[in-house]
């Protein structure tokens, strides 16, 4: 199945930092996903994020306001797929 | 004189000014200041702070944690905007947000610690000060003015501020002692200022070497220039060592650190001790004077690394390496530009002009430092020599306060990012109180340095600011009951909501 990946904040490093780190951990998975990358605050709002950037995986938030590892983010994704 | 020697005469002047700037008083305070921004945005949870700006916190807590909180959140400007939606949207409302947007840029660390070492203690003290009291005022006001929708807000939904974190002990002491670090190099005291030993080194040629330095880079003491010196040339050569090095060590420290890192590391350390340090080059030999800073500047970095090893994650270290990369790598090539750039038009603006607008504390005169700052960009930092540019000129300390307040504040570009966020109506409305209150900012600070009483501008100030909050309290009770006497059919209800209030 696909993963949808939300990259919450755009234009700032950590945001750039963090969709790199996403595609890499997707890519060691292995698995399918769509990216998407979003700077708008409505979106912000939604999902209750304070501070950028934030990561949206299958409609719900799993970081905010940091950068997780690579090593962390396959974890998250893989939470995600168990759960599915 | 052909185009030729104008044209180089402006390059002169420009490479002047930058060498000033990275002389030694500025290269101890700026860079601790980059290692403490890195550090707050690295090693103290925003939780810690946001929990004090939630829909639930009471007036006396919300607004001055949002006015303090700016110290911690808002070291990045890319960080400012989120918060400032998420506290009007799902937070304590449009006064506090409005009161986090207007102080942050004031209490920025990096602003903070280079306005005072270029400009002065007292407008940066200033600025810190009248910051904290306006930006609370103003937000009150806001909250008062557009009372109605914010009562009407949307009020449902999860509270993204409930999460709580406390500052791990470790962070609060690595951050006391990057603040340690930055005072001894920077605070003109005995202790630190007093030589304790010297030392002269039989190296020949550094007094011509000084000549040649004065030659290629002239400059004018009157004007309040500063020429190279063997230090500087030294601290320059560091410095581009610092940045090959680092581009190779931090560029990717959060992947891992590497070798490079501690050499970058090492080279920022003996940057800092040669900074401190006082070279007086003489025919035949150069003598070395160690002053108490030395020592102190010394200590506190030795006290940083250990802590650094022993008390914190490999990780941590790396986020924290790297936040302070980011900030180096945004901020300072703009600010060697923007110094540059700064040196070359220096030579261009005539002192009388700038004199006879803004020469005394007229409210002409800050009316045009506060347009000025509305309608100049500068990117971060850059305002600092900018205003400096003004001081030497002739500009009276009061209306370069009033655009010291209002150049990071507001600019077109921020005006039409807050007006997304809180609507057009509001948005403009913020910037008129804004343009007010910075040049009446001005205007007391100009007053107290022309020589008026300070306790007379305090009592007037504070009695002012406390006219302003009991008359928002009695206005803000009384729409709230009739807000809610409609719906409530009980009074005692309706009361309480009040007395929350």
């Amino acid at each position: 199945m696909t993963l949808n990946i939300k990259i919450l904040g755009s234009g700032c490093a950590n945001c750039a930092r963090l969709e790199k780190n996403a595609k890499a951990a997707v890519e060691q998975l292995g698995v399918e996903a769509t990216f998407v990358k979003t700077g708008d605050f409505e979106e912000y709002a939604r999902y209750n994020i304070l501070a950028t950037p934030g990561l949206v995986v299958n409609d719900k938030l799993v970081a905010a306001g940091r950068v997780p590892a690579v090593s962390q983010i396959v974890t998250l994704l893989a939470n995600e797929l168990a759960a599915e | 004189m052909n185009l030729l020697d104008v044209i180089l005469d402006l390059l002169q002047s420009g490479l002047g000014n930058l060498a000033s700037y990275l002389a030694a008083h500025v290269l101890l305070c700026l860079v601790p200041a980059f290692f403490i921004a890195g550090a707050l945005t690295a090693l103290v949870p925003k939780e810690a702070v946001t929990r004090y700006l939630g829909r639930k916190a009471p007036k006396f807590i919300s607004y001055p944690a949002s006015a303090i909180g700016g110290f911690v959140l808002a070291v990045c400007s890319c960080t400012i905007m989120p918060l400032f939606a998420g506290i009007y949207k799902k937070g304590a409302g449009l006064g506090p947000a409005i009161t986090f947007l207007f102080v942050g840029p004031a209490i920025n660390i990096l602003a903070l610690a280079y306005t005072g070492v270029a400009i002065g203690m007292d407008i940066a003290v200033a600025r810190v000060v009248l910051s904290i009291a306006f930006g609370i005022g103003i937000g009150l006001i806001m909250a008062l003015l557009f009372r109605r929708d914010d009562a009407a807000r949307d009020a449902a939904g999860p509270d993204a501020f409930a999460a709580s974190a406390r500052v791990p002990r470790a962070s609060w002491l690595l951050l006391g002692l990057l603040v340690a670090l930055l005072v001894a190099g920077t605070l003109q005291i005995g202790l630190f200022t007093n030589t304790y030993a010297q030392v002269t080194l039989p190296v020949g040629g550094t007094d011509a070497l000084q000549a040649t330095l004065a030659l290629l880079v002239p400059f004018d003491a009157a004007r309040g220039e500063e020429g190279v010196t063997v230090q500087g040339l030294l601290l320059i050569v560091l410095l581009i060592a610092i940045g090959g090095a680092a581009w190779r060590g931090l560029n990717h420290v959060d992947e891992g650190l590497n070798r490079w890192t501690t050499v970058t590391l090492v080279l920022v350390g003996a940057t800092l001790l040669v900074a401190a340090l006082r070279l007086t080059p003489a025919a035949g030999s150069l003598t070395l004077a160690f002053p108490g800073k030395f020592f102190a500047v010394g200590l506190a970095m030795a006290g940083a690394w250990l802590l650094a090893r022993r008390s914190f994650e490999p990780e941590e270290v790396q986020e924290w390496l790297w936040e302070t990369w980011r900030f180096v790598k945004q901020i300072f090539p703009l600010l060697i530009v923007g110094v540059f750039a700064v040196g070359v038009i220096r030579p261009l603006i005539r002192p009388e002009w700038i004199q006879a607008v803004a020469g005394s504390n007229t409210v002409l005169g800050n009316i045009v430092g506060v347009l000025f700052g509305v309608f100049m960009y500068f990117p971060t930092l850059v305002e600092v020599p900018i205003a400096r540019l003004f001081l030497d000129l002739g500009m009276h300390r009061g209306p370069l306060l009033a655009y010291l307040m209002a150049d990071p504040e507001l600019s077109l570009q921020s005006i039409l990012i807050i007006a997304s966020v809180i609507g057009r109506r509001k948005a403009w409305v913020y910037v008129g109180w804004v343009a007010l209150f910075s040049t009446l900012a001005g205007l007391l600070y100009g007053a107290w340095v022309d020589g008026v009483n300070a306790w007379l501008i305090g009592a007037g100030l504070l009695a002012g600011l406390a006219l302003l909050v009991l008359a928002l309290n009695w206005l803000a009770a009384r729409t709230a009951r009739a807000f809610v006497a409609p719906k409530v059919a009980a009074p005692e209800t309706g009361s309480a909501e009040t007395n929350e209030l």
